[in-house]
């Protein structure tokens, strides 16, 4: 591992913590992420190697509390070494592209987004929060964890409803429904034994890759989710377009571009209700993706919405 | 050689003989202890036998055991104190203390215009503004001293960091994300102040300095033991240590030659891998041990701390209505840690401020003790600031041991009472008195370097309880005697750490471990028992004199 040179402009790692307490399903969403990378050079940082059954054939080298993948590398804290074993990542040469955080069951992720503010090459993706939907009844009144919950829901930027399955289709009906009435611009989605599409949790793909071609893969249709790509106008201004996205929340899982508007060319990032934008000196492709749920207008709605000019 | 040690007083800690004035030493063990009238017979029985008068005016005490310290102490030496009481430092230079920010800022310039380099990091600590009323330090007051080099200021707790412009600027400090752990002004630009790690993590990557990094270095060890030194204590312990492979035998190699005044207790740090793996580490340590360095204990860290709201408190919570606090482990997992290390027979020690927090680590010890029953488990509860009787009777039954932060009543006392307990639960708060009339060993600390190490000093808060501003917490029921007191900071401490056996008290057979007072704490009495000077120690029948002190 060398020593990479002061912080200062180098390529943003994106972050994104994966909170939610134990046995609610992280490991299994973290190892679909890590087998479906997609070109990404991913690093993740875990509570526990020994639960992640990480396929062999990624595996190029392990040493000590670090295995190296093909395709990126896992590191393992456990106790409170978070910071330390977070500075040593910031200081790999090359950054990955993404760090994904596997937060403790019980860690407020908040503290951990926080990093991501006092560090220029890190941009906070999103928290996602998985809620186990077998045991929410359990972890919302448990006597001495259930602040910790909230916390950790109110925390997430989108909200993963893990173990469908286990549960009666009305049940999990009115957990949606709760959790749609006290968290109303955060958007949620299902998931089982860990499989969702990449784009859902850690974002559209680099922004090169955006501005070529927008890669929509037909997984996401078979999660039953729905994505909308399209070429924005550049009179369409930043502000605008954030308000736009916006008017559709919750059903907005992720959305991404990388366009200009008056003030200059701009990527643009959306997860679970946060905006953020990036100034880039690149010739912008006018290229936007929009993924969401199936309660998405359709495609010639979402047209005239996003692109007027053209209607 | 062997020899006999002559003093003006020896107060042994062994009930069967309290008193003595002649003691005798032998391959760093203690082969009598007694009067001058014994020495005769112990010149025909052992002698012949040298005698040593260098300390006949002095006191010896069993030297002393800090049951719960971090060698983070012997670190932060390397950087420059900024607290506010005087403390000493490992050269026995004795560092004033600084009554005002503008002190510190006067203090740090003087440092940075007389320093080597000007363009390294400058880095200070202990820094404690709650005694400063009105305003909190900023990045202008710490660009005063260099806008042209990091400057970076940690406070006593550890879990604050303030930072000047050039770290912010290098930092890129983000206006946009409103984080809590960001203090802002009343225009919302972050002030300076960064919470919980963030401030040592953005102080790390701007300096491109480990600021952790020689956490076990000899140089460290060899500082920490300085300090140890200087206080009388001749066992500390590191709590914890999550051991790296190959730490141990580095730190064999320091602790080992005689010339280091302290036995070490490392306490490894459980949840520093997963259960079984972590069981085989600690297994594997087992052989790593010697004389002077021991890997005998297990460590959690259950919650986090009263003072910094992150404490989980039984209702009615928090005085001022701050929201509970953290678990720093899941208590599921706890349970399953406690288990995994009681069934292979290791003793745990767990951090656990809260009174909620307490109640949970009980839960979680007795699971573990019906699933392997141990009857001298002496598995031990580290701070367990507000435990109640209740709380105490059940450690009692349940064989647990407590570790009380005694300390806390001088330096954060008035804090609790007005802010995180109020003053009937501050009353209440490290309650040596109900420990031990409950019948639970007890043993008392510093948790240095959050506050000093000083074990005089740390008998000192459990006899008298109070508070800086000279307030008393809570009433005689929950102060201890004198003599409770000492021996809480040496049998106590050793039956703690499973040490009893071989330190804690001066006895034949026991190991030579004493220190060296200029006077006696039994004649000084409970009120100046902070200010009793240490000479030095003994270590295994080494003799250690402290700096800055007269032999
Ligand atoms: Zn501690």
């Amino acid at each position: 591992m060398s020593q990479s040179p002061p912080i200062g402009s180098a390529p943003k790692v994106s972050l994104t913590i994966i909170a939610g307490f134990l046995g609610s399903g992280k490991t299994s969403l973290l190892n679909h992420l890590l087998t479906q990378s997609q070109g990404r050079k991913i690093t993740a940082l875990v509570n526990d190697f020994g639960a992640l059954n990480i396929d062999s054939e990624l595996i190029e080298a392990q040493h000590g509390n670090q295995v190296s993948l093909t395709n990126g590398c896992i590191c393992c804290s456990i106790g409170d070494d978070l910071m330390r074993s977070l500075a040593d990542i910031m200081r790999q040469d090359p950054l990955p592209d993404h760090l994904i955080i596997e937060a403790s069951g019980v860690a407020d992720p908040t503290r951990i987004a926080a990093y991501a503010a006092v560090d220029p090459q890190l941009r906070l993706d999103g928290i996602v929060t998985l809620v186990d939907a077998a045991a929410h009844a359990l972890h919302a009144q448990d006597p001495y964890l259930a602040d910790n919950y909230h916390k950790q829901i109110e925390a997430g930027h989108m909200l993963l409803l893990s173990k469908p399955d286990l549960v009666e289709a009305h049940q999990l009906e009115t957990l949606e429904a709760e959790l749609r009435a006290n968290y109303p611009t955060t958007p949620q989605a299902r998931v089982r034994n860990g499989h969702l599409p990449i784009e859902v949790v850690l974002g559209l793909q680099a922004k090169e890759q955006v501005q070529t071609a927008p890669p929509l893969t037909p997984q996401i249709e078979a999660h039953g989710l729905k994505s909308w790509s399209g070429h924005l106008p550049d009179n369409l201004s930043r502000n605008a377009l954030a308000d736009k996205i916006i008017s559709l929340a919750p059903h907005v899982l992720r959305a991404k571009g990388v366009l200009a508007d008056a003030q200059g060319a701009y990527a643009l990032h959306y997860a679970g209700g946060r905006i953020h934008f990036e100034n880039l000196d690149v010739t912008p492709s006018g290229h936007f993706v929009l993924i969401g749920k199936p309660e998405l207008p359709n495609a010639e709605t979402l047209s005239t919405l996003f692109q007027p000019a053209r209607a | 050689m062997s020899t006999i040690y002559q003093a003006k007083s020896i107060r042994t800690m062994d009930p069967h003989q309290p008193h003595a004035t002649h003691l005798a030493v032998k391959d760093g063990h203690i082969l009598a202890v007694g009067t001058g009238a014994d020495v005769a017979d112990w010149q025909s029985a052992w002698g012949p036998l040298e005698l040593n008068t260098d300390f006949a005016e002095r006191t010896l005490l069993p030297g002393f055991i800090e049951g719960h310290a971090h060698m983070m102490e012997g670190l932060l030496w390397d950087y420059h104190y900024v607290g506010y009481y005087d403390r000493e430092g490992p050269d026995g230079t004795i560092w004033p203390g600084l009554k005002s920010i503008d002190d510190v800022v006067a203090h740090l310039k003087q440092i940075q215009e007389t320093r080597d380099d000007p363009s390294e990091p400058l880095i200070a600590w202990g820094f404690d503004p709650i005694y400063f009323e009105g305003r909190r330090m900023t990045a202008n007051d710490l660009d005063s001293i260099s806008a042209a080099c990091p400057v970076a200021v940690l406070h006593a707790s550890l879990h604050i960091l303030n930072a000047n412009n050039f770290i912010m600027d290098a930092a890129d400090v983000k206006n946009a994300d409103n984080s809590e752990f960001i203090r802002r002004d009343t225009r919302g630009k972050p002030t300076g102040e960064f919470l919980g790690q963030l401030g040592m993590y953005m102080a790390m990557r701007t300096t491109n300095l480990d600021l952790l990094a020689a956490a076990s270095s000899p140089k460290t060890l060899q500082t920490f033991s300085q300090v140890a030194r200087q206080t009388g204590v001749t066992t500390c312990t590191d709590l914890a240590n999550p051991v790296p492979e190959g730490a141990e035998v580095a730190m064999r190699e320091t602790v080992e030659k005689d010339s280091f005044p302290m036995r070490l207790v490392v306490a490894y740090q459980g949840n520093s891998r997963p259960p079984e793996e972590s069981v085989a580490r600690m297994q594997a340590l087992q052989d790593k041990q010697s004389d002077k360095l021991r890997f005998s204990l297990v460590k959690f860290v259950a919650d986090g701390s009263i003072q910094g709201f992150s404490a989980r408190l039984k209702w009615p919570h928090y005085y001022n209505g701050a929201p509970n606090g953290l678990w720093y482990i899941e208590p599921d997992r706890l349970r399953e840690y406690l288990k995994a290390f009681t069934a292979a027979g290791f003793q745990c020690h767990v951090h656990t401020n809260g009174d909620e927090c307490t109640e949970v680590t009980l839960d979680a010890i007795e699971d573990a003790l019906r699933a392997h029953p141990w009857p001298d488990h002496r598995h031990t509860l580290q701070h367990c600031q507000m435990a109640s009787r209740a709380h105490f009777k059940r450690m009692k039954n349940l064989g647990v041991g407590v570790n009380l932060f005694s300390n806390h009543l001088y330096y954060w006392g008035d804090e609790h009472r007005a802010i995180t307990m109020g003053p009937e639960r501050a009353g209440r708060l490290d309650d040596a008195g109900g420990c031990l009339e409950e019948g639970v060993p007890l043993a008392i600390h510093s948790d240095a370097p959050v506050t000093a190490l000083a074990p005089l000093f740390t008998a000192w808060c459990a006899v008298n309880r109070l508070s800086s501003s000279g307030v008393t917490l809570g009433g005689e029921s929950e102060k201890i005697s004198l003599e409770q007191a000492l021996y809480a900071i040496t049998m106590g401490a050793a039956y703690s750490l499973r040490l009893d056996t071989e330190i804690g008290s001066l006895e034949v057979g026991k190991r030579a471990d004493i220190a060296i007072l200029a006077d006696d704490p039994i004649e000084v009495g409970a009120a100046g028992l902070k200010d009793i000077s240490v000479i030095g120690t003994m270590v295994d029948g080494h003799v250690h004199l402290n700096k800055g002190r007269d032999a």
